[in-house]
């Protein structure tokens, strides 16, 4: 068996194709914008090498911090609605009547598009004739926060939609590993007198642990590097309030012609997400892998 | 077998609950099943809300969209939103395109994934982890980081405005969470069965694709579900990498109607719901396989 | 059964990509600005597309087929993208050194790159020869890099108040002539529950209006050109006062609640729903208060203008010192392969444009008007048009003039001074600070 399964011309043919479109297309932009970061370059004139100036910047550069502080925190505000999802995607596929529709209906807002998330969220938080503050006017409350206009909530307030927009994500890749798991285990739990409780947490989630992890690093890596919804319902603001690193790399390298800087936050982007990686790889260590 | 173990080392023990008394049981079960069916059915609205909200939206004259309540119905009906959006590109050749680059791509990507996968998680090689480290960090660039270079390479490789460039970029740059997604499933799925196969003097060849595909067809369906989303709704590529109208794709249509002084977001929503109804279908169709590719998977295992 | 599923999904496969091949075989006619079948095909990007700004797009795609006609030999492919797109696309073609032969730029802090990086090319022949004192005075200069002019400006905008004339009226406020004739009309529209004056200031810029006004009010017209040019600090006590004024305006009620959440179109909604009496804003505006058939007739007629009131003690004293500017300009690549023929292009659209664009399109030409030949416009444009050529100065807005480094602070600044999150102290030291290392560079 170990001879089939170690034929180097499969492996070749079953991995090089894969792995030559992501080495151009992915690696060869990742070294380059390593490169760019050393330069003073406008991204149109001339470029200047300058080596470490861009890097030595951002390491002292407050606002790339606070952006990157941003971001994390959409990350764990993304892992801790993973236990939401989680829960919602047991339900689901536990033989509920109804629960066939529900999951379809429940994956629907990813289905649209950021430019309409975006759309119906500002119109959510108007802090003058919006959902929220309609409701609170309506409940006698007199000052009605401004939510995304506010310095001190708009940060807190943005997380809501992405972490909404990406519920059906999880929930229909949650779904399907909780299906895998085979009928035989759960119905000889139940023969023991095992709940429904119980079979979850003793069962179910064990089994699936393997796609929990890479669900935690999709949630940590996908967050570090979000950008959409920031970007169009707030623009970062106000005043950097709701900034996470990759709308500041934007502004900095199209907003601002500054490719060589934004080149180096962008690199320092990818850095801090492959220390994330690594971190959460060590934290949830199991057996299991090889 | 091993997960099971590491579950009980992970894992806090629970206090095991004392076996609820039967007569009580019934009623309380009916209660907590009444308010769980509520909690969802509430959950569904929420999700749904932004479809109906969306309709609405189409209908809506820019005077209506701004200033007003947001959940304010259409005063008098635009149904010319409607016309706007299908008259104002050419958006039946948009249409065409936006399916096409989806369905090879998507197709593309769920192939070698897969191929991928297999050899990660079944295949005894040296440079395993390497590789796969290079597949996890690929995920991780900020798209806006590549544009530049990607241009570079497409326009040396004389692929700028030609769709090979759209569909090669949505192939690679969606590989890597595929091959993530794929290889939380692989790794839980029992391989005594694959084991058996090549006992049997089974070629690789043939046991990825009888036997492995079939059983992942699951996670494959959810997984072209994700993918086609993302390629669905994708326009920074689409707008960099071509230039001609007959090449461009659903999305452009959206953006034809944002103007720097005006934008008419009655006719983005009617843009929108164009083109969210082929996603919806699509989705609908794929989300039923998911449950069927599971029970073909299990009755062949 | 499995066999045969694989099988299907390998066809499948072969198929589709032979879809993808034939795809790209039959493709590559387009790609090059360079003669195929005998003809010369120009590339020209704008960034003014159907769904959003029709009366543009229509007048451009008039003006192509006229020239096309003209020029037989001549076919123009056009390729057109949102504003935002525009600007992204417009960087990665020249950081790739592939701009289209003939495109359209936005002016100052925006052109300054590729003009002196050298992808656009000098136009002062055409400027010279064809449009010899015909663009509007000032618009050229904003495109004027080192002595060398780097496109031909097509539009010139320039800012009001506008107001809701019935709101005044029923409030019997007047047009106020001085600002604190302005805050007054202020309290009074709020005592009676209107919003004084709506902005979007999370755009920044919008925001940048009053505070621009302001400056010119306080500290003389020259003042914000100075600053830019190093004459005059930021810290100027003119500039720290026009930024306290605007933010005193901000702890009065004057602008609508929660207007740092705000973009200029959704800002823009609460005039048009009447429920703001002003708007600051500038005459690409004009459509949508005269001709666009998406405002209510009823609303068009009650929409007026007025000029930024004057400041009682400030060094600005006439009325007819405008806050404005050129929009986009049309720029000649300096690697087009038809350079002769793209400057030809370049010259019509600019000529037709400002013979056509205010009947046509409402739009103000950068190019003179003559307003005698003027038939079927509303009033309102020859009114604008007339105080135009009255206008003792255009100051060119702050951030359109400054760097592009400087002009994102300026915008940033300018929410949190809205936001109330600097002082006008803080808000004139930061970018007073950017502009020193700017000018040591």
């Amino acid at each position: 068996m170990k001879t089939v399964m170690s034929k180097k011309s499969v492996i070749a043919l079953y991995v090089l194709p894969s792995l030559i479109l992501v080495l151009i297309l992915i690696y060869i932009p990742i070294v380059l914008s390593g490169y760019y970061g050393l330069t003073d370059w406008n991204g149109v004139g001339k470029m200047k090498f300058i080596g470490l100036d861009n890097y030595i910047t951002l390491i002292h550069d407050k606002l790339f911090w606070t952006s990157t502080w941003h971001s994390i925190l959409l990350g764990l505000f993304s892992v801790l609605s993973l236990i939401g999802y989680l829960i919602v995607s047991l339900i689901l596929a536990s033989k509920l009547r109804g629960s066939n529709l529900l999951r379809k209906i429940y994956i629907i807002p990813m289905l649209l598009s950021s430019v309409a998330i975006a759309q119906l969220w500002v119109k959510i938080y108007d802090p003058n004739n919006g959902m929220i503050n309609s409701i609170l006017t309506s409940l006698g409350v007199e000052h009605t926060p401004l939510w995304l206009a506010d310095p001190k909530i708009a940060l807190y307030a943005i997380f809501l939609p992405i972490v909404w927009q990406y519920a059906g994500f999880y929930i229909i890749i949650l779904y399907a590993a909780l299906i895998n798991v085979p009928e035989e285990l759960i119905e000889a739990a139940r023969i023991d007198g095992a709940n429904a409780f119980q079979i979850a947490y003793k069962i179910k989630i064990p089994l699936i642990s393997g796609v929990l992890k890479v669900l935690v690093i999709l949630a940590v890596v996908g967050s570090l590097k979000y950008f959409d919804l920031i970007y169009v319902m707030t623009g970062g603001g106000p005043g950097h309030a709701s900034e996470v690193m990759a709308s500041y790399m934007y502004k900095e390298a199209f907003g601002k012609f500054n490719f060589g800087y934004g080149s180096a936050i962008g690199f320092g982007l990818l850095v801090i997400s492959m220390a994330a990686t690594w971190l959460i790889q060590k934290f949830l260590k199991t057996k299991s892998d090889d | 077998m091993n997960q099971m173990e590491t579950a009980k080392v992970d894992m806090p023990s629970t206090p095991v609950l004392p076996a609820p008394k039967r007569i009580k049981s019934t009623a309380l079960k009916k209660a907590g099943m009444g308010l769980l069916y509520i909690v969802l059915i509430a959950i569904a609205i929420l999700q749904i809300y932004p479809l109906i909200w969306l309709f609405e939206l189409s209908l809506k004259t820019n005077q209506e969209v701004f200033g007003m309540s947001p959940f304010a119905l259409p005063k008098h009906p635009q149904w010319s939103n409607y016309v706007d959006a299908w008259t104002s590109g050419n958006i039946k050749s948009y249409f065409f395109n936006s399916v096409w680059y989806t369905i090879v791509a998507v197709v593309l990507t769920l192939i070698l994934a897969s191929f991928v996968t297999f050899a990660l998680t079944r295949m005894q090689w040296k440079l395993k982890g390497f590789i796969l480290a290079l597949f996890m960090a690929a995920y991780m660039i900020p798209l806006h980081s590549t544009l530049i270079p990607l241009f570079n390479i497409f326009n040396h490789a004389h692929l700028i405005n030609n769709p090979l460039s759209i569909i090669i970029s949505y192939v690679t740059f969606n590989l890597p969470i595929t091959v993530m997604i794929l290889l939380g499933f692989y790794k839980s799925l029992p391989r005594e069965i694959e084991e058996a196969a090549i006992m049997d003097g089974c070629s690789v060849h043939r046991l990825f694709f009888r036997i492995t595909l079939p059983m992942t067809a699951p996670v494959l369906s959810t997984a072209a579900i994700i993918n086609m989303i993302y390629n669905w709704n994708e326009f920074v590529f689409v707008n960099t990498f071509i230039n001609s109208e007959k090449w461009k794709t659903l999305t452009v249509g959206v953006n034809n109607f944002v103007g720097q002084y005006l934008t008419d977001w009655g006719a983005i929503g009617a843009t929108l719901v164009i083109s969210i109804l082929p996603i919806l279908i699509a989705y609908i169709f794929l989300s039923d396989r998911i449950i069927e590719g599971l029970a073909a998977g299990s009755v062949k295992g | 059964m499995i066999k045969r599923k694989a099988l299907t999904a390998l066809t499948l496969i072969c198929l589709l990509i032979g879809i993808v091949l034939t795809g790209c075989s039959s493709e590559g006619s387009s790609g090059d600005g360079s003669a195929s079948g005998g003809k010369i095909h120009l590339k020209f990007m704008h960034d003014w597309p159907k769904g959003s700004s029709p009366a543009y797009f229509n007048l451009v795609n008039e003006i192509i087929k006229d020239f096309e006609d003209k020029h037989k030999n001549v076919k123009i492919d056009v390729e057109v993208l949102n504003p935002d797109q525009y600007r992204d696309k417009i960087k990665v073609l020249g950081a790739s050194n592939e701009l289209p032969d003939v495109g359209l730029t936005w002016s100052n802090g925006f052109a300054k790159p590729f003009a002196t990086g050298g992808q656009f090319t000098p136009l002062n022949d055409i400027i010279d020869k064809d449009f010899k004192d015909q663009f509007v005075p000032g618009t050229v200069e904003s495109y004027t890099f080192d002595g060398k002019s780097y496109a031909l400006p097509m539009e010139m905008n320039i800012t009001y108040i506008f107001y809701n004339k019935e709101i005044f009226k029923k409030y019997h406020i007047d047009v106020p002539k001085t600002f604190d004739e302005l805050k007054q009309a202020g309290e009074v529209l709020k005592k009676n529950g209107v919003i004084p004056a709506t902005v979007g200031s999370k755009d920044g810029w919008p925001a940048s209006m009053w505070f621009m006004y302001l400056a010119d009010r306080i500290g003389g017209p020259t003042i914000l050109t100075d600053v830019i040019n190093g004459k005059v600090k930021m810290t100027d006590p003119a500039i720290v006062k026009a930024a306290q004024e605007v933010q005193n305006l901000v702890d009065d009620g004057f602008f609508v609640k929660g207007n740092t959440a705000l973009s200029n179109d959704e800002a823009k909604g609460y005039f048009l729903n009447e429920k703001a009496a002003m708007f600051l804003t500038a005459t690409w505006e004009l459509p949508n208060f005269t001709t666009s058939p998406d405002t209510s007739k009823a609303f068009k007629e009650k929409v007026g203008y007025f000029k930024f009131p004057l400041y009682e003690g400030g060094k600005g004293t006439d009325i007819n010192s405008y806050v404005g500017g050129p929009g986009l300009g049309v720029f000649v690549a300096e690697n087009s392969k038809h350079k002769d023929v793209a400057k030809d292009f370049a010259t019509y659209l600019v000529k037709e444009w400002g013979k056509r664009s205010v009947e046509k399109a409402g739009i103000l030409p950068a190019t003179k008007v003559n307003t005698d030949g003027l038939k079927n416009v509303h009033p309102m444009y020859l009114d604008v048009l007339k105080d135009i050529n009255e206008a003792s100065n255009v100051t060119t807005w702050f951030d359109t003039q400054a760097s592009p480094n400087v002009s994102e602070l300026h915008h940033d600044m300018m929410t949190a001074l809205f936001g109330k999150q600097v002082t006008p102290e803080e808000f004139a030291q930061k970018q007073a600070d950017a502009l020193a290392k700017e000018a040591k560079k």
